[in-house]
């Protein structure tokens, strides 16, 4: 079922197009892939998707109808999550707490309930046995985790990752790759991540989004036939200028 | 004095708090920043013989807003906005006050602090602000707490970033503004920055730096308003000052027990080595 679309979207920053007459479209339970070089907007994309961005034309069109309780939930990992302030003053555990904020409001007390969550979604990242330490002092990969636990806490139906296996090593990628499949295929969670490692990604992804840049000179180009051979499965294609 | 000691310890609990939360979002400034604007509005006041504090109140908080709405022009260079309100609100108190002739005293009080002369009214609207400080930071804990940590996550989480960031910004100028009476102009940002700047080091988790912040203030404070007293010296600066040695105080601590932890792990592995 068709989740959220994007119709001849166009933004840029300044005065300078970085997305030009943009159409995709994402469906529920999926899990979805989006790659391109650097400069192929592929963050702006996302934050478009998000509404984090308002296009300068087109139309971003969301049908919450297609959720289960018809409440959309959005977790996301933001590209810069390794590099956050380290000085912040937080142990592993309250930043994952964190996730289950907006489910509790203002008021609603923390319960048992919201703990479990919060275990669960440090053990299947891996990083339970950090839950007392300070996030300034995990490695970068292991921050990312923390914010994909932190995401996962927040039990969202849709869940957007930027880059997210940054400063991962290759254990812990197939792992994190292996755990998102399970949460679309058993949850019918939605997936949208940013990747550039697409070889080891691709057999776990439903479907691809290449993002190609407009050079000055020379345009690369690609057809869903190409893609199809390139990544070994169905692709879409989109258009994007460099910023 | 027994209303400075209050006045003090009003302002000891909702200073310090905001003080951490300034910190990490990279805003240390911006009490310095709204102080120099409060104090604009303090000498208009005077030159128009209004109540001086209520429009120096409304001018530090009028400053908080128009910070927040010039950092969303600024997004990538928070310090720029703080920059440019400091200079405007320096310059504008700066010709204010030359334009009265009559310099008087009160303005001396609200560059240096006088807190042993805070009058009943400072001292319910300093009560006042504090506990509106108080339950603000207690119900808005969890928005916060995500909006410090991240503002795009938050947004995208539901919290009301631009609603949630304004009213930061207000309960900022607020607590200024009635700080000024106590330390004054020059040292408000003390109060916030420098007990935040110790609980930042050597808290274990949030809550705790937010505890340690509030109980390091209340220390400086009224340390500072009891040394202040027998050594005859204006209470601002002692205040000050005395933050500033639990600050020094604090960092030499954490560095010793940093050393002292390398050569126990490193005398463990010499002994580990000779039973091999």
């Amino acid at each position: 079922m068709l989740l959220s679309s994007m119709r001849n979207v166009v933004y840029g920053y300044s005065d300078v197009p970085v997305v030009e007459q943009l159409s995709l479209d994402m469906f529920q339970g999926e899990f979805l892939g989006i790659t391109g070089p650097n400069g192929a907007a592929k963050t702006t994309v996302l934050k478009l998707m998000l509404g984090l961005l308002k296009p300068w034309s087109g139309t971003v069109t969301l049908n919450d109808s297609a959720l289960q309780g018809g409440k959309l939930e959005i977790g996301y990992v933001p590209q810069t999550v390794a590099s956050f302030n380290s000085g912040f003053p937080s142990k592993v555990i309250e930043l994952v707490r964190s996730g289950c904020y907006a489910r509790l409001g203002l008021f609603r007390k923390w319960n048992a309930e919201q703990e479990a969550i919060v275990e669960q979604s440090l053990k299947q990242v891996g990083m339970w046995d950090y839950r007392r330490r300070k996030i300034g002092e995990l490695s970068g990969g292991q921050k990312q985790r923390v914010c994909i636990a932190r995401a996962l806490a927040q039990r969202p139906n849709v869940l957007i990752l930027d880059e997210p296996t940054t400063g991962m090593d290759q254990q812990s990628r197939r792992g994190f790759y292996q755990l998102m499949r399970h949460y679309v295929s058993s949850h019918g969670m939605t997936v949208v991540m940013v990747t550039h490692g697409l070889d080891e990604a691709s057999e776990f992804l439903d479907r691809v989004i290449q993002l190609e840049r407009k050079e000055s000179e020379v345009w690369q180009c690609l057809t869903t036939s190409s893609c199809s051979v390139r990544f070994g499965q169905e692709a879409l294609l989109a258009s994007s200028h460099p910023s | 004095m027994q209303r400075a000691f209050w006045a003090g310890g009003f302002i000891g609990i909702i200073a310090p708090v905001l003080g951490v939360y300034l910190m990490l979002r990279r805003q240390a400034l911006m009490a310095d920043t709204l102080s120099h604007v409060s104090l604009a509005g303090v000498a208009l006041g005077s030159m128009l013989h209004w109540n001086p504090m209520i429009i120096g109140f409304v001018f530090a908080v009028l400053g908080g807003l128009l910070i927040e709405q010039l950092r969303r022009s600024y997004r990538t260079y928070s310090e720029v906005p703080v920059a440019i309100i400091m200079t405007s609100g320096l310059a504008l108190a700066i010709v204010l006050m030359s334009l009265q002739s009559n310099m008087n005293k009160s303005f001396s009080s609200y560059l240096f602090g006088s807190i042993v002369a805070v009058s009943s009214v400072q001292l319910w609207s300093i009560a006042a602000v504090a506990i509106i400080g108080v339950l603000y930071f207690i119900v808005w804990r969890r928005p916060l707490y995500h909006l410090t940590f991240d503002e795009e996550t938050a947004q995208i989480s539901g919290v009301r970033v631009r609603a949630l960031t304004f009213s930061f910004s207000v309960v900022t100028g607020m607590t200024v503004a009635v700080a000024m009476p106590i330390v004054g102009v020059l040292l408000v940002s003390s109060l916030m920055v420098l007990p935040a700047a110790l609980a930042l080091r050597i808290s274990s988790g949030f809550l705790s730096a937010v505890l340690i912040a509030v109980g390091f203030g209340w220390l400086g404070i009224f340390g500072g308003l009891t040394s202040s007293y027998y050594l005859n010296a204006p209470p601002g600066g002692t205040i000050a000052l005395l933050l500033l040695v639990f600050l020094v105080v604090g960092i030499g601590f954490q560095k010793i027990k940093a050393r002292m932890t390398k050569r126990k792990s490193h005398m463990r592995q010499e002994l580990l080595q000779q039973h091999m």
